[in-house]
C-alpha cells in the first residue's frame, strides 16, 4: 500500500483509483497457484489466483510449456469444489491457457458431467469450454446434448450452444449442419441474444447456398425478428442478398428495399443506423433511395451520444465520396461537429465537409482546420491532408490557400507518415496545377533544409532535379541542393549530386558553376558520392561539346530504366556467380505494360513521389505473357487492352467456353478458354471456326488450335485477326470444332478413334469501346486546356426519348467505354441538364477527353452536345463516328 | 484406558470429520468407474462409457469423506496418472482379473508409476476385479503375475472383488477408512 501512496504525490492524474492488479508478477502468482493443491480448498482464494493468472495472460505474458501444464493440471483439481463462482473461473482459465490437445482432454469427462448438471451456469459454460476442446469423434457423442441445449429454455444455455455451433462449423461442418431444425426453432426464441446467435448460425450453415440465404431473408424480413441485434444481422444479410441479386432491375424497385426502409423507423438506434448504412452502401443507389437514409443520419449528427455522432459522420464521409450532393444537406450539422470533443468525430466531419464543400466555403473551412490541427493525432492529420489534396485538385483556383496550409503544417512537428503525406500532396499539386509549381518547390526546398527523414530528402531532391530546371529561375534552387552536399548524410549527399547534375545538364547557363560544385564533391568521404560526381562530370563534360551526345546524356539522367527492376535484379544475381562481364542488354526486357497498368487503375489514390512504381496488377500482365509466348502473335506489337471474359455458352452445358478479346494496334486476338465438363470424353484438336462475314474490316490472320482438352482442365485456343486501322467493329459467329474420343471411366484411357464434332457457340462482337482504355485524369480542366484546341470536334446529337437523364448519360458512357471524371457520371435528381466529363486512351495510345452536355425536355427528349479533344484529330473524328453510329 | 481412548475418538469424530484423497487408476475397462459407483451408491450398471479424462467424486463413509479421482485408463491418459496421485492417501489400482491378455501391460504400467519419486511411500491397494467371471485369477495368481511381492518401499494390499456382485466391497471400504485414520 505504501507504494501507491507515494505515487499519489507526484502524479495527481492517477489518484482516481488504482488497478487491483498493480504489481502482479508471474513468478509470484505461479507460487500462489500452489493453493490449488491444498487438501482444504479455499474457493475465494483460488478464484483470486485464477483472476491474477487471467490478468497476466491478458497482458500478453507468456507461460512456458512446463508452467502452463503445471497450472493446468492444478486447475483441474479444482473440479472437486462445488463453489459456482470458482467453477466459472476454472472454465475461463482452461479456455485461456489452451493447453495442448493431449492434455486438455483430461477435463472432458468433468465438462460432460457439468453440461448435464442442474446448474444452468455450469451447463452454459461447460458447453462453451467443451466445444472449444473437443474433436470430431467426441462431438458425435455429445451432439444429442448440444441439440437439446440449443432449444433449452434458459437463454444463457441456448446461446452458449449456438455460439459453440458457430465455432464448430469451422471444424466439423457436417455435424453442425444436422442441427438446422433446432437452430431454426431457436430463431423464434423470445430471448434477444438467442435470436441473434441462432440467426448468425443459421446463416453460416447456409452461407454457401445463395438460394437458401435468400429464402432465409425472405421469410425473416416478414417480421418475426424482434431482437435489435438480430435485426442488424438480418439487415446485413439482406444487403448481401440485394448485392448478389445484381443490378438486374435498374428501374423497378429493389427487392427488400421496403424492408430496409422500414428499419429506418425502428425504435432501436442500432437498427436505424444499420439500415441507413446498408442503404448507402447499395450498389448504384439512387438519390430517391438515399434521401431517407441521409435524413436519419442527419438526426444522429446532433445526437447526445458520441457513438451515434461518430457512426453517422463516418457513414456520411463514405457517402460523400460517391454522392457528394446528397450529403450537402448535412453540412450545417457537420460544421458544428468540428468543435466536437471527440477528435475522431471532428476529423471525419472536417474531411466530409472538405469533400462536399463548394469553392466559396474553402477559405472558411481552412481557418477552422488550422485551429484544429494542433490537437489531433498524426493519423487523423494524414486523413485531413489527404482530404485537402483532393479538395485542391477539385478547386485548382484555391491552390494558394491550400498550399500555404500544407507548407505551414509541413513546418510543424510530425512523424514520418504524416510528413510523407504532406510532401506527397504538395508534389501532386505541383504536377497537376502548373501555377502552384514555383511556390510548391520553394516549400519543399525549405523543408529539406531541416528534414530528419533521409527518405523524404532523397525523394524531394529527385523531384527537384526533374522539375527545378524547367522553372523560370533554376539558379535559386542550387543553394538548397548544395547545402545538402555539405550538411547531410551520405545517402542524401549522393542524391544531391545527382540533382545538381540534372540542373547542369538542363540549364546551360548554370553548367560551369555546377561543374565547380561537382568537382568539390570529388573529395567527399563517401564512395558513392565520389563515384556519382565523377560519373556526372564525365557525362556532362565541361568541354561544351553538346550535339548528339546531349540527348544521350539527358536520356541517361532523366530516362527511366527500360528494364524491369525485378529482371535486372535476377540478372545481377546470376552475374555475381558467372565470369562473364555484365551486359545490360542481356537483361530480359519482357516489355511489361507498366504505364498502361498504372493508368488502368484510375481509382487508385494518387501516389506521390514516394510511391514505388506500382507493378502491373491486372490480368493484362498474365495475358501479355501468354500471348507473347505464342510465336504467331509475337509480331503484333504491344498489347493495348484485354477485355473481361465473355461467356459464349450457357452455364452448365457440355462444354464451357468464354472468350477474351485482346486488342493490338493492327490486330485482334480472340482467346477462347474452353472447359470440357464431360468426364467420359477427351477432346482433341480443338479449334474455333470464326465466321467474320459480318465484320468486313477484319481478316483472319492465324489461329492456334488446342491439342487436347481432357475433362475439367481448361485449355485455350486462339484466333487472330488483322484489322484495318482505328476502331474497326464487327460481329463474329463462332463454332467449336473438335474430335471427340470416348474415355473409359474405369481406367481413364481414351479410345483410339475419335469422331469429328461441332458445337455452336454464341456470337461475339467487337465494339468501339473495346479500343478505349478507361484512364482518368485528376484535373479535367487542366488536361482539357493543355490539349490543342485545333483538335477539338464539336457536334450535337438527338438521343430520342429516354427514361431519364441519368439513363442517357450511362448509355453514352457505356458506348464510349471511357472513364468518367470528377464524379460527373452521377446526375442529380430532377436536373434538366447535365455535363459529364470523360477521359480515356484510344488505341494507338492517343489521349482523349470528352465533354458531354445533356439536356432533357418535357416529353423526355434528350439532346446531347459532344465536344472531343484528343492528341490526334482523326481520333476526335472517330469518337464522333462512334456516337453517330451508336 | 482403552475405553477412554475409544470414547475420545468417538467424541473427536463427532466434531472433526476426517478426509482422505484417493486416486483410482488401472487399464481401461478394469472397472474403476463402476467401483466408484458401487462405493458411492451401491448401484451397478453393465452399460458404461469409457471415462474421457477424470471423474471427481466425494463419498462419505461414516465420519470419513473420501475424495475420489477416478481417472481414465486409456493409453492417452496414463502419462497423466502421476499428476493425480501426488499427495493422495492411497493409490487404488484396479485390475481386470479375468483379462489375462492385458495383465502384463497392467503390471508394467503399475511398476512404471510406482517408480516415480513423487509417489514414494504412498500405500497401494491393488484390486482384482470381476471375480464373478469363471476365468478370473485367484488372489495368489494375481499377486504373482503383478509381481506385487517385489514392492517393498510401501504398504501394499490386494483384494479380490466383484463390483457386479458387490463382493468384498465392504472390506475395501474398511481398509480405506482405516488408512484415512492412520494418515491424519
Amino acid at each position: 500500500m505504501a507504494q501507491p501512496y507515494l505515487k499519489k504525490d507526484d502524479d495527481r492524474d492517477d489518484e482516481a483509483e488504482y488497478s487491483p492488479f498493480m504489481g502482479i508478477e508471474k513468478g509470484a502468482v505461479l507460487q500462489e497457484a500452489k493453493v490449488f493443491n491444498d487438501p482444504q480448498l479455499d474457493p475465494r482464494r483460488c478464484s483470486q489466483v485464477i483472476t491474477k493468472l487471467l490478468y497476466l495472460l491478458n497482458q500478453g505474458e507468456t507461460f512456458t510449456k512446463v508452467e502452463a501444464t503445471g497450472v493446468f493440471f492444478a486447475v483441474t483439481k479444482l473440479f472437486q469444489s462445488k463453489d459456482i463462482g470458482l467453477r466459472r473461473m476454472v472454465y475461463l482459465i482452461i479456455k485461456e491457457l489452451s493447453p495442448s490437445a493431449e492434455e486438455v482432454i483430461i477435463v472432458t469427462s468433468s465438462l460432460m458431467k457439468d453440461m448435464n448438471s442442474k446448474t444452468d451456469m455450469y451447463r452454459a459454460n461447460a458447453i462453451r469450454v467443451l466445444c472449444r476442446i473437443i474433436d470430431g469423434t467426441l462431438l458425435t457423442q455429445i451432439e444429442r446434448y448440444l441439440k437439446q441445449a440449443i432449444v433449452d429454455k434458459n437463454p444463457v444455455v441456448a446461446s452458449a450452444a449456438l455460439v459453440s455451433g458457430i465455432h464448430l462449423l469451422q471444424t466439423n461442418p457436417e455435424i453442425v449442419r444436422r442441427w438446422s431444425n433446432e437452430v431454426q426453432e431457436a430463431v423464434q426464441s423470445r430471448a434477444a441474444l438467442v435470436q441473434f446467435h441462432s440467426l448468425a448460425l443459421l446463416h453460416q450453415i447456409r452461407q454457401n447456398d445463395r438460394l437458401a440465404v435468400s429464402k432465409l431473408v425472405t421469410s425473416l424480413t416478414k417480421g418475426t425478428v424482434r431482437s435489435p441485434l438480430a435485426q442488424c444481422l438480418l439487415i446485413r444479410y439482406t444487403s448481401q442478398v440485394i448485392r448478389e441479386a445484381g443490378p438486374n432491375t435498374q428501374t423497378a424497385d429493389r427487392p427488400f428495399f421496403d424492408y430496409l426502409d422500414g428499419c429506418l423507423r425502428h425504435k432501436a438506434e442500432m437498427v436505424i443506423f444499420e439500415a441507413a448504412r446498408a442503404i448507402t452502401e447499395l450498389t448504384g443507389v439512387t438519390n430517391r433511395e438515399l434521401t431517407p437514409a441521409i435524413t436519419v443520419l442527419q438526426l444522429f449528427l446532433s445526437s447526445s451520444k458520441p457513438v451515434l455522432r461518430f457512426a453517422a459522420v463516418r457513414t456520411l464521409n463514405k457517402v460523400a465520396m460517391t454522392h457528394p450532393m446528397a450529403v450537402t444537406n448535412c453540412n450545417i450539422d457537420m460544421e458544428s461537429l468540428i468543435s466536437d470533443q471527440n477528435r475522431s468525430i471532428a476529423t471525419l466531419a472536417i474531411t466530409t465537409l472538405l469533400k462536399t464543400g463548394n469553392e466559396s466555403s474553402v477559405d472558411r473551412l481552412m481557418k477552422q482546420i488550422t485551429n484544429f490541427m494542433s490537437d489531433i493525432a498524426d493519423e487523423f492529420k494524414i486523413v485531413v491532408v489527404e482530404a485537402i489534396r483532393t479538395l485542391c485538385l477539385k478547386f485548382p483556383l484555391k491552390y494558394r490557400s491550400l498550399m500555404n496550409f500544407l507548407s505551414n503544417i509541413l513546418r510543424e512537428e510530425g512523424g514520418f507518415e504524416y510528413k510523407k503525406a504532406i510532401v506527397d500532396s504538395i508534389v501532386i499539386l505541383i504536377r497537376d496545377i502548373p501555377d502552384a509549381k514555383e511556390s510548391g518547390l520553394f516549400h519543399l526546398c525549405e523543408f529539406i533544409e531541416d528534414c530528419e527523414f533521409t527518405y523524404l530528402s532523397t525523394q524531394i531532391l529527385h523531384f527537384l532535379g526533374n522539375e527545378g530546371p524547367k522553372t523560370a529561375d533554376p539558379s535559386k534552387y542550387i543553394r538548397y541542393i548544395y547545402n545538402r552536399v555539405i550538411l547531410e548524410n551520405a545517402t542524401v549527399r549522393s542524391s544531391a549530386v545527382s540533382t545538381l547534375a540534372k540542373f547542369g545538364a538542363m540549364v546551360d547557363s548554370l553548367k560551369p558553376r555546377i561543374f565547380i560544385l561537382l568537382k568539390r564533391c570529388l573529395f567527399d568521404s563517401d564512395d558513392e558520392v565520389r563515384d556519382r560526381a565523377t560519373l556526372y562530370l564525365n557525362t556532362i563534360g565541361c568541354d561544351g561539346s553538346v550535339g548528339e551526345t546531349d540527348n544521350d546524356m539527358k536520356d541517361f539522367l532523366f530516362g527511366s530504366l527500360d528494364v524491369p527492376l525485378a529482371n535486372l535484379e535476377t540478372s545481377l544475381r546470376n552475374y555475381e556467380l558467372s565470369e562473364e562481364p555484365f551486359n545490360i542488354d542481356s537483361v530480359p526486357k519482357e516489355v511489361k505494360s507498366q504505364p498502361l497498368a498504372e493508368k488502368k487503375a484510375p481509382s487508385k489514390k494518387p501516389t506521390g513521389l514516394g510511391a514505388p512504381p506500382s507493378g502491373p496488377t491486372s490480368n493484362l500482365d498474365a495475358y501479355e505473357k501468354t500471348l507473347s509466348s505464342i510465336p504467331e502473335f509475337s509480331s503484333f506489337g504491344k498489347l493495348f487492352k484485354s477485355l473481361a471474359p465473355v461467356e459464349l455458352t450457357e452455364a452448365e452445358t457440355e462444354y464451357a467456353v468464354n472468350v477474351v478479346k485482346h486488342i493490338y494496334d493492327g490486330h485482334v486476338v480472340f482467346q477462347y478458354n474452353c472447359t470440357n465438363t464431360i468426364p467420359e470424353q477427351l477432346l482433341e484438336n480443338v479449334t474455333v471456326i470464326v465466321d467474320a462475314s459480318e465484320a468486313e474490316d477484319f481478316s483472319e490472320a492465324s489461329s492456334k488450335p488446342l491439342r487436347s482438352l481432357p475433362y475439367d482442365s481448361p485449355g485455350q485456343t486462339f484466333v487472330a485477326f488483322e484489322k484495318s486501322d482505328g476502331a474497326a467493329i464487327g460481329k463474329f459467329t463462332n463454332t467449336l470444332k473438335f474430335i471427340v474420343k470416348e474415355v473409359d471411366p474405369t481406367n481413364g484411357e481414351a479410345e483410339e478413334d475419335g469422331v469429328d464434332d461441332e458445337y455452336q457457340l454464341e456470337d461475339l462482337e467487337v465494339v468501339a469501346a473495346d479500343y478505349m482504355l478507361k484512364v482518368g485524369v485528376s484535373n479535367f480542366r487542366n488536361a482539357w486546356e493543355s490539349m490543342d484546341p485545333e483538335c477539338e470536334r464539336v457536334d450535337e446529337y438527338g438521343l430520342g426519348v429516354r427514361e431519364s437523364l441519368a439513363e442517357a448519360v450511362g448509355a453514352v458512357v457505356n458506348i464510349l467505354g471511357m472513364q468518367p471524371c470528377e464524379g460527373t457520371e452521377t446526375v442529380p435528381s430532377n436536373s434538366r441538364s447535365h455535363t459529364c466529363l470523360l477521359s480515356g486512351v484510344f488505341i494507338g495510345n492517343v489521349k482523349v477527353l470528352v465533354r458531354l452536355s445533356f439536356g432533357i425536355d418535357g416529353p423526355k427528349q434528350v439532346a446531347m452536345k459532344l465536344a472531343v479533344r484528343s492528341e490526334d484529330q482523326s481520333v476526335s473524328d472517330a469518337i464522333h463516328e462512334i456516337i453517330a453510329s451508336g | 484406558m482403552g475405553l477412554w481412548d475409544s470414547f475420545l475418538n468417538w467424541l473427536r469424530s463427532l466434531f472433526f470429520k476426517q478426509e482422505m484423497e484417493l486416486s483410482l487408476i488401472g487399464l481401461q475397462n478394469a472397472g474403476k468407474t463402476s467401483l466408484v459407483n458401487v462405493v458411492a451408491t451401491g448401484g451397478y450398471s453393465e452399460d458404461m462409457i469409457p471415462t474421457v479424462g477424470f471423474n471427481m467424486r466425494k463419498v462419505t463413509k461414516g465420519n470419513v469423506t473420501i475424495k475420489l479421482w477416478d481417472l481414465g485408463g486409456q493409453p492417452r491418459f496414463r502419462s497423466m496418472w502421476e499428476r493425480y496421485c501426488r499427495a493422495v492417501s492411497a493409490i487404488v489400482y484396479v485390475v481386470d482379473a479375468a483379462d489375462c491378455d492385458n495383465l502384463a501391460t497392467s503390471k508394467s504400467e503399475l511398476h512404471d508409476l510406482l517408480s516415480k519419486p513423487s509417489l514414494s511411500g504412498i500405500p497401494l491397494l491393488v484390486l482384482g476385479n470381476k471375480i464373478d467371471k469363471p476365468e478370473a485369477l485367484s488372489k495368489q495368481a494375481l499377486t504373482d503375475q503383478m509381481n506385487l511381492e517385489s514392492i517393498t518401499d510401501r504398504e501394499v494390499c490386494c483384494f479380490m472383488i466383484s463390483c457386479k456382485n458387490s463382493t468384498h466391497i465392504d472390506s475395501v471400504i474398511e481398509w480405506l477408512v482405516k488408512h484415512s485414520k492412520s494418515k491424519t
